[in-house]
C-alpha cells in the first residue's frame, strides 16, 4: 500500500491516502508482514516493556530522518516544529484533552517523571515546601520513577509514603482500602502530601489501577498535584485524561501505539503551576511553555516524535482502529492466562477485569523461585534455552500473610505476559511447554545457576 | 574456489576514499543547494547511516536480548574509541550524551546543587562570553542564576587580529569578579565559538582560570572534535562536550562529556534518571529509558569512515581548515570585504564581511538575508549580525559563516559569492525584504 508522506514542510491531512477499498481490513498475512522484523522463532510476549513498530510506520520515520540529513537547515526552519504540533493535534484528540498546549513530546515516561520530579525538587530548594513535606507513590512504582523520586525530592529535603498494594490481588476495592489507609498513615504525623504518583497499568507486578478513584480520593485528602505514571496506557486501556483528573499524565507511544522508539506525551492540566514545568535539557526556547521547550532540545532525531499521524493510519486499518486492538488483546491475554494457570495448575494474579493486554499468571511452586536473582536467572533461561522472552515477577511473602498456593506449595513467582497484534497461539504455547518441561525435569532455580 | 583455479586478479583497493566515493556517500543531501553550513547540523555519510539501521534493526528484531546483552558492551565500545580520540587516560571520565546542549545542563544542574546545597553562596559567579550559545545562556539561567549565582559577561572582540585580545577581556572580567568580592564557581566558554565563529585560545584561558582561583572551569566544545585539536590533558579544564554529529560524522545525534576524576565527579547526575541512578554519570548516561541509542552506538565505525581519508580525521581537519580559509579569502576578495579573523584563529568554519551596501542591520534582518539565500538562490549559510560600537566609523555590521566539510567543492562558494554579487548589483537591501 502506498502512502504518500508529506515533502518540504506540507502536511495537510491529505497527505495520508486511506486505504483503496474502506471496507477492507489489515488481514493476518499483513500483519505478519509488518512485524517480520522480529526475530523468528522467538516467543515474544513481552511487548509491555519494550513494545513493537510495523514496518509501515519504520518507512515514514525513515523518510522523515532522511528529510532532516538532505537539508537539516530547511528542516529546522521549515518542517520540524508543525511535524510536531500534528503529533501533538493527534495525541490531544486521542486523549481527550481541551488544549493542546496540554500536549508535550518527550522521551518516555521516565524523562516525563524527571520533569515533573525536578520541579518538586526545585520547590523544595526555594523553600515553597518545608523539610519533610512529603511524596506519595505506590511501593511498586517503577524503578526509574523510584530513583527519581531520590534524586529530586529527597535529596532535595523531601521525605516519601511508599502505598503497598496487595497482589495477587482480587478487587479494586482492595486496592482502594489500602490506598486510603497509607495516606491517613502518611498525613499522621501532620506531614503535608505535596505530589502523590499513581500508576495507571503497574509494571511489575502488571495490575490495571481504579486511577479515577484514587485521583478522586487524593482530591478528598487534600494532597496538592497528582501525577499518573500511564507508561503502559495509551494503546492498551482507554485513556481519557479529563475524566482521569490528574494534573500530569504521562504515556508511552511507543509501548502498546505502535511507535517506534521512542516517544511519549506528557499531560499537564492547564494552570498556574503548569507554567514553571521545563524540560530538564535546556534550549534557546526556555520559558516558551514545555511544549514549545520539548519540541526542541538541541540537534537529535525527532522522527520518532513525527509518525504519530502515520501511526493513527496504521491501527485505523485494523477493524475498530485502536479500540478494537484494545479489545481483542484484552480477550486473548486473559484466555492465554487462563489456559496458562490451567495447565500449571496455579492462578492468574488479577481478575480479568483488572488487566488489560498483560496478565500474571503464577508460576508452580516446584521450581522454588525464591528471589530476584532467581526470577533473572529464569528469564535468562527460558530465553537461551527455549526462546521464550517473557519477564518474571518474583513474589516476597509477607510475614503473617497466607500466600496462594498450588498443589506443591505457595506460588512465589509469577509470568507477565502480553498480548499484542503480532502475537499468535503458538508464542503462549512454547511458553506453556517451556515451564512444564522444567517441571517434569525437576528444576529449580537454584539448579539453574549451574547450567 | 575449491583451491583447483588461480585466484582471480584483484585490483589494489585506493589507499584512500575516492572523490567518487565522497560524492556517494553524501549523494543523499540536496543536489541544488550549497551547503555551506556544516557547523549547523553537521552531516552523516550514507555508509554510517546504513550501519545506524543496522543497529535499530538489532534493537527491534529482540529488544529484550539486546537490553540485556547488546547496549551496555556496545556504549563502552563508544566511549573507549572517544576516551582514545580525546586523550584522556580513564574510560570512567567519558559519557555519550545527546548533544552539547545536554551536557551543559547536566553540569549546570549539578551547579545549582551547589548553592541548594550550601556548598556556594548567593551571588557566586559564573563567568562567560557573551556571545555563548543560547542554550547555554538558557541553561545558566535556569540553573545557575535561579540557584542565586551571578553572571559576568566577557565581551567577544570581533573582528579580531589576536588571541590576546581574548585574553584580555578574559582577564578583566576575573578582575571583575575579584574587585565585587565574587567567588567564581565556574568559568564556561567555548572552544569554537558559534557565532561569530573563532578558535579561543582555551589553553591559555584555562591556565588564567586556575591561576585566579576558579572553581569549575567548562569548556564548550560543541565545534570541537573533528574541527579542532580536542586533547583533554592538554587543555586542563574540569568539562569538556563536543558533539560527535557536528564535524564527526556521527548520525544524529551523540556528544560526549568529558568530566576529569575529582572528588565531586561522583555527584554528577543525568537529568533523565533510571534504575542506573548512583552509578556514575557514564554508566547513568547509557541508559535514560526507552530511546534509540544507534546514534552512540555506531561511533567505532565513524572512526573507521574517518581512516578512509588520507591522514584520517587530522587530515580531514587540516584540508577543511585550508580549504575554508581559502574560500574565506576567495569571497573576501571578491565582495572588497575582509575576514573576521586570522587564519590561524578559524577552525573549519571563517566568518567573511559582507557587503555593507546590504545593510544587515539586525539580528532580524540575519533571518530574513538567510532564508532568502536559501529560498531564491539555494545556498544555505548562516548570517551574523554584528552591531556597531560606539564612535566607529563605517564598521561592517554583517558578515557571513562559512563552513567546509569533505562534501563541499568549490562551485558552493562560488554560487554564494555569485549570489552576494547579484545582490549587491541589484541595490538590494535587507530592509526591502518583507516580514515573515
Amino acid at each position: 500500500m502506498q502512502h504518500e508522506y508529506p515533502r518540504n514542510g506540507e502536511l495537510t491531512h491529505r497527505s495520508f491516502k486511506k486505504p483503496k477499498l474502506s471496507s477492507e481490513f489489515i488481514t493476518e498475512s499483513d500483519i505478519r508482514d509488518e512485524f517480520s522484523h522480529h526475530q523468528p522463532r522467538v516467543a515474544r510476549i513481552n511487548n509491555g516493556s519494550f513494545g513493537s513498530c510495523p514496518d509501515s510506520v519504520l518507512t515514514a520515520q525513515r523518510h522523515w530522518q532522511l528529510q532532516f540529513l538532505r537539508q537539516p537547515d530547511a528542516f529546522y526552519f521549515n518542517t520540524l516544529r508543525d511535524g510536531i504540533t500534528a503529533s501533538r493535534e493527534v495525541i490531544k484528540g486521542l486523549i481527550n484533552a481541551d488544549h493542546v498546549d496540554e500536549v508535550s513530546l518527550v522521551d518516555n515516561a521516565t524523562t516525563a517523571a524527571a520533569i515533573v520530579l525536578q520541579r518538586i525538587g526545585r520547590s523544595f530548594a526555594e523553600g515553597k515546601f518545608q523539610k519533610n513535606d512529603t511524596v506519595l507513590m505506590l511501593h511498586c512504582a517503577f524503578q526509574a520513577v523510584k530513583k527519581s523520586i531520590q534524586a529530586y525530592v529527597t535529596r532535595a529535603g523531601g521525605s516519601v509514603i511508599e502505598v503497598r498494594l496487595p497482589f495477587p490481588v482480587n478487587s479494586e476495592e482492595q486496592i482502594i482500602s489500602e490506598f486510603k489507609k497509607s495516606i491517613e498513615d502518611g498525613k499522621s504525623n501532620g506531614r503535608k502530601i505535596r505530589l502523590a504518583i499513581i500508576d495507571h497499568i503497574t509494571s511489575m507486578p502488571s495490575v490495571v489501577i481504579p486511577v479515577k478513584e484514587l485521583v478522586r480520593i487524593c482530591r478528598e485528602e487534600g494532597i496538592e498535584q497528582v501525577f499518573v505514571d500511564a507508561a503502559h496506557a495509551i494503546g492498551s486501556v482507554k485513556v481519557d485524561v479529563k475524566e482521569v483528573g490528574a494534573d500530569f499524565y504521562v504515556s508511552n507511544l511507543h509501548k502498546w501505539f505502535f511507535c517506534p522508539p521512542s516517544v511519549a506525551f506528557l499531560y499537564c492540566k492547564k494552570s498556574t503551576s503548569s507554567s514553571d514545568l521545563h524540560h530538564p535539557v535546556v534550549s534557546h526556547e526556555y520559558g516558551n511553555g514545555l511544549p514549545i521547550e520539548s519540541a526542541w532540545i538541541g540537534t537529535r532525531d525527532y522522527s520518532s516524535q513525527l509518525v504519530v499521524p502515520a501511526v493513527l493510519e496504521f491501527v485505523n486499518r485494523f477493524e475498530g482502529g485502536i479500540d478494537g486492538i484494545m479489545k481483542k488483546n484484552h480477550d486473548e491475554v486473559v484466555k492465554m492466562g487462563k489456559m496458562l494457570a490451567e495447565s500449571w495448575g496455579t492462578n492468574l494474579g488479577s481478575p480479568p477485569d483488572m488487566s488489560a493486554a498483560m496478565i500474571m499468571v503464577g508460576l508452580p511452586s516446584r521450581l522454588c523461585l525464591n528471589s530476584e536473582e532467581d526470577a533473572v536467572m529464569l528469564r535468562s533461561h527460558l530465553r537461551d534455552r527455549y526462546e521464550v522472552e517473557v519477564p518474571i515477577f518474583h513474589q516476597a511473602s509477607e510475614d503473617g500473610e497466607e500466600g496462594v498456593r498450588d498443589k506443591d506449595g505457595f506460588i512465589t513467582g509469577y509470568v507477565r505476559i502480553s498480548h499484542q497484534v503480532y502475537n499468535t497461539l503458538e508464542d503462549y504455547e512454547k511458553l506453556r511447554d517451556a515451564i512444564n518441561q522444567l517441571v517434569e525435569d525437576g528444576k529449580t532455580c537454584k539448579m539453574l545457576y549451574t547450567e | 574456489m575449491n583451491g583447483t583455479s588461480a585466484p582471480a586478479a584483484v585490483p589494489p583497493q585506493p589507499l584512500h576514499i575516492t572523490p567518487a566515493e565522497v560524492i556517494s556517500e553524501f549523494s543523499h543531501h540536496h543536489p541544488s543547494v550549497a551547503r555551506i553550513n556544516n557547523g549547523g547540523f553537521g552531516c552523516c555519510p550514507s555508509s554510517l547511516i546504513s550501519f545506524q539501521r543496522q543497529i535499530q534493526m538489532q534493537w527491534l528484531r529482540q529488544p529484550d536480548e539486546f537490553f540485556f546483552n547488546q547496549i551496555q558492551p556496545g556504549m563502552l565500545r563508544s566511549r573507549n574509541v572517544i576516551k582514545d580520540l580525546i586523550n584522556t587516560d580513564h574510560v570512567d571520565e567519558v559519557s555519550i550524551v545527546d548533544n552539547a546542549s545536554t551536557a551543559v545542563s547536566i553540569v549546570l544542574q549539578h551547579m545549582a546543587w551547589g548553592f541548594a546545597e550550601g556548598r556556594f553562596h548567593p551571588g557566586d559567579a559564573t563567568v562567560m562570553f557573551h556571545c555563548a550559545y543560547g542554550s547555554v545562556k538558557k541553561s545558566v539561567e535556569a540553573y545557575f542564576v535561579r540557584a542565586g549565582g551571578s553572571v559576568i559577561e566577557v565581551p567577544l572582540p570581533f573582528p579580531l587580529n589576536s588571541e590576546d585580545e581574548i585574553v584580555q577581556e578574559f582577564r578583566q572580567a576575573l578582575e571583575k569578579a575579584k574587585q565585587s568580592n565574587r567567588r567564581v564557581r565556574l568559568a564556561i566558554f567555548d572552544h569554537v565559538t558559534c557565532m561569530p565563529s573563532v578558535v579561543i585560545p582555551v589553553k591559555e584561558l584555562v591556565t588564567i582560570c586556575r591561576e585566579a582561583g576558579v572553581d569549575h572551569i567548562f569548556i564548550d566544545g560543541a565545534h570541537g572534535i573533528g574541527c579542532v585539536d580536542v586533547d583533554m590533558k592538554q587543555i586542563g579544564a574540569d568539562f569538556y562536550t563536543s558533539n560527535l554529529h557536528k564535524w564527526m560524522f556521527c548520525p544524529p545525534s551523540a556528544a560526549f562529556l568529558y568530566c576529569r576524576r575529582s572528588s565531586e565527579s561522583s555527584s554528577l547526575h543525568h537529568l533523565v534518571v533510571t534504575h542506573e541512578y548512583g552509578n556514575g554519570l557514564a554508566r547513568e548516561s547509557t541508559w535514560i529509558g526507552t530511546r534509540d541509542y544507534s546514534a552512540q552506538l555506531v561511533v567505532p565505525e565513524v572512526l573507521e569512515f574517518v581512516n578512509r581519508f588520507e591522514g584520517g580525521i587530522d587530515g580531514i581537519k587540516r584540508r577543511n581548515h585550508d580549504g575554508v580559509v581559502e574560500m574565506g579569502m576567495m569571497l573576501a576578495k571578491a565582495w572588497g570585504t575582509h575576514l573576521g579573523c586570522p587564519p590561524h584563529m578559524c577552525s573549519s568554519m571563517v566568518m567573511v564581511g559582507l557587503p555593507a551596501c546590504l545593510g544587515v542591520l539586525s539580528d532580524e534582518h540575519t533571518w530574513k538575508l538567510r532564508t532568502y539565500l536559501r529560498d531564491k538562490f539555494g545556498v544555505e549559510v548562516s548570517i551574523y549580525y554584528r552591531p556597531p560600537k560606539d564612535g566607529e566609523v563605517g564598521p561592517l555590521t554583517g558578515y557571513t559563516r562559512i563552513s567546509y566539510q569533505v562534501y563541499n567543492k568549490v562551485d558552493d562558494y562560488y554560487k554564494f559569492r555569485d549570489a552576494i554579487n547579484q545582490l549587491v548589483h541589484d541595490a538590494f537591501t535587507c530592509a526591502s525584504l518583507p516580514n515573515s
